[in-house]
């Protein structure tokens, strides 16, 4: 290890710095507290279900049966359905189109699918089409969608041409949780959250405007060899001096230098690349929600077809491959780390990490559209207020949410729970 | 019961205040939540090496402490000094 220098301060992945908690996990015995808040508390999740679809065929723009334009997604699976003649077909899984899910053990250097390659700033988000029908303009802001009618002879378009503007990523990945469903999850997510929720929040709450929405991430393959060391110490005695109330207990330990390395693939990370999207700032916004409910079954995508977009808002990826690098190798030491904490836990005492090295064999990145159904209230306050987002994984089910709490409410609830104790306290300490 | 002691026990009061205002707050706002991609990615990993070259090198008494200063062996997110290869590169 040599050649040190100061890394650039921390960006990206969890700006939500910590360790996530396991889901469900409430720091607080739901036993000790008031009825009311328990009951909120220990009501059950909505549920995330597993999914792995069914066999998939080609799929093209047109219907590979009648020739119509009209084909949207089927709810509830990855089908296209032609809306002329009702025929019915899937896309192909990328996973084995382009071979992503091999290979990974002799990954080497920066393979970026096409997909995936750098935006260039002068490539316009509007685009014009010549109807093929009947020769009339039509133009796609690929901003926010994907597909849009001829008004003259009612063709629809699709942007399937990768074009430079990063509005047309490798793969997409169908939305499978329907619209019913989503609204039920939302609901019973918020139903756990009414007690100290904003009362603007409950009165307003109307989770069927929910929308779909297909946000851009970067799906991406890594072999990579990791290095840490530092200090780590095992106790080697404890005794107790002083006498009565004056009780002091004291540690010896052993004092180990402790380095380790580990060589690893990771499969399929997720990165969000729009630029908005990846700032996870719970200050200043709720990012942080839609990435909690990631990860997506990213095997089942299939390859792209704007047909799958109909109907369905989309966000333009901003991000290049160069800019997300930092985020990825912050996520990769971030997984080393957890690798090697078993084999250090005979450091009772812990072990404090000094340094870490990376070594990125290499890379592989894809760009896709990953389905997110996305609930959002805008608090009023401070500059900008705050916008809060339920979002749920238009795959699993996944729900999480920010739901905006009432102060005034919260805070007397926690003086008077404080006050309460202190009673008992006192109480307790008049008859010592 | 002594001074120290009884002081403790006074703040069990603002203590729990205080508790139940973060736990509540984060169980409505999420603040803490993020993806776990240390759980959640599918990480395929040779064994760890390294552990047969550890070394004694001091030895601390009489601490009060319980823990090591500054463990971060479970703060996995937590950055530390990050050595660079010299020519560092997709190789």
């Amino acid at each position: 290890m040599s050649n040190a220098n100061t890394p650039p301060p921390p960006t990206g992945p969890g700006s939500p710095r910590d360790v996530p908690p396991l889901a469900g996990s409430f720091p607080i015995d739901p036993g000790t507290l008031p009825k009311a808040i328990r009951d909120e508390v220990l009501a059950p999740d909505p549920v995330a279900i597993d999914t792995s679809a069914a066999e998939l065929e080609d799929g093209l723009n047109r219907c590979p049966k009648c020739g119509a334009t009209d084909i949207r997604h089927k709810p509830g699976g990855d089908l296209l359905v032609c809306v002329y003649c009702r025929n019915e077909w899937q896309g192909v899984r990328v996973e084995e189109e382009f071979g992503l899910g091999a290979g990974l053990d002799e990954l080497t250097g920066t393979i970026i699918a096409s997909g995936a390659v750098d935006i260039d700033d002068g490539a316009a988000s509007l685009m014009s089409f010549k109807c093929s029908g009947c020769g009339a303009e039509v133009t796609v802001n690929t901003e926010s969608q994907m597909t849009a009618r001829c008004h003259w002879c009612r063709h629809v378009f699709g942007v399937n041409e990768q074009v430079a503007n990063g509005a047309v990523p490798d793969a997409v990945l169908p939305f499978h949780i329907k619209k019913d469903d989503a609204v039920a999850r939302i609901r019973q997510f918020v139903d756990k959250r009414r007690l100290f929720a904003l009362k603007e929040f409950k009165k307003q709450f109307t989770p069927e405007n929910v929308v779909a929405v297909y946000l851009p991430y970067m799906i991406v393959d890594g072999r990579v060899s990791a290095d840490v060391a530092g200090r780590g110490e095992i106790e080697t005695a404890r005794y107790t001096r002083g006498t009565g109330n004056n009780k002091t207990t004291y540690y010896d330990a052993d004092v180990y230098q402790v380095e380790r390395h580990v060589d690893f693939t990771v499969d399929d990370l997720t990165l969000e690349s729009s630029g908005e999207r990846g700032e996870l700032d719970t200050k200043a916004n709720t990012n942080n929600i839609i990435n909690t409910i990631l990860p997506f079954d990213t095997k089942n995508a299939v390859k792209w077809n704007a047909s799958y977009l109909t109907g369905v808002t989309s966000e333009k990826r901003d991000r290049d491959v160069e800019d997300l690098r930092p985020r990825l190798e912050d996520q990769l030491l971030s997984i080393a780390r957890a690798q090697v904490e078993s084999s250090v836990r005979q450091y009772g005492r812990g072990v404090r990490w000094e340094q870490e090295r990376l070594d990125v064999h290499g890379t592989r990145w894809v760009s896709m559209y990953l389905p997110v159904w996305l609930y959002s209230y805008h608090q009023p306050g401070g500059k900008k207020g705050m916008l809060h987002y339920i979002a749920v994984n238009g795959r699993t089910g996944e729900t999480m949410g920010s739901v905006p709490v009432q102060q005034w409410k919260l805070l007397l609830t926690a003086l008077t729970v404080g006050t309460f104790v202190e009673g008992i306290a006192l109480w307790m300490v008049g008859f010592w | 019961m002594d001074g120290d002691g009884a002081l403790l026990f006074l703040l069990a009061g603002p203590a729990s205040a205080t508790g139940l205002y973060w736990a509540l707050y984060r169980y409505y706002r999420n603040t803490d939540k993020s993806h776990a991609f240390e759980r959640e990615t599918a990480v395929d990993a040779k064994p760890v090496t390294g552990a047969d070259a550890d070394a004694k090198v001091s030895e601390v008494t009489g601490t009060r402490a319980t823990r090591i200063a500054g463990d971060n062996v479970s703060a996995y997110r937590t950055r530390v000094e990050r050595i660079r290869a010299t020519a560092q590169q997709d190789s």
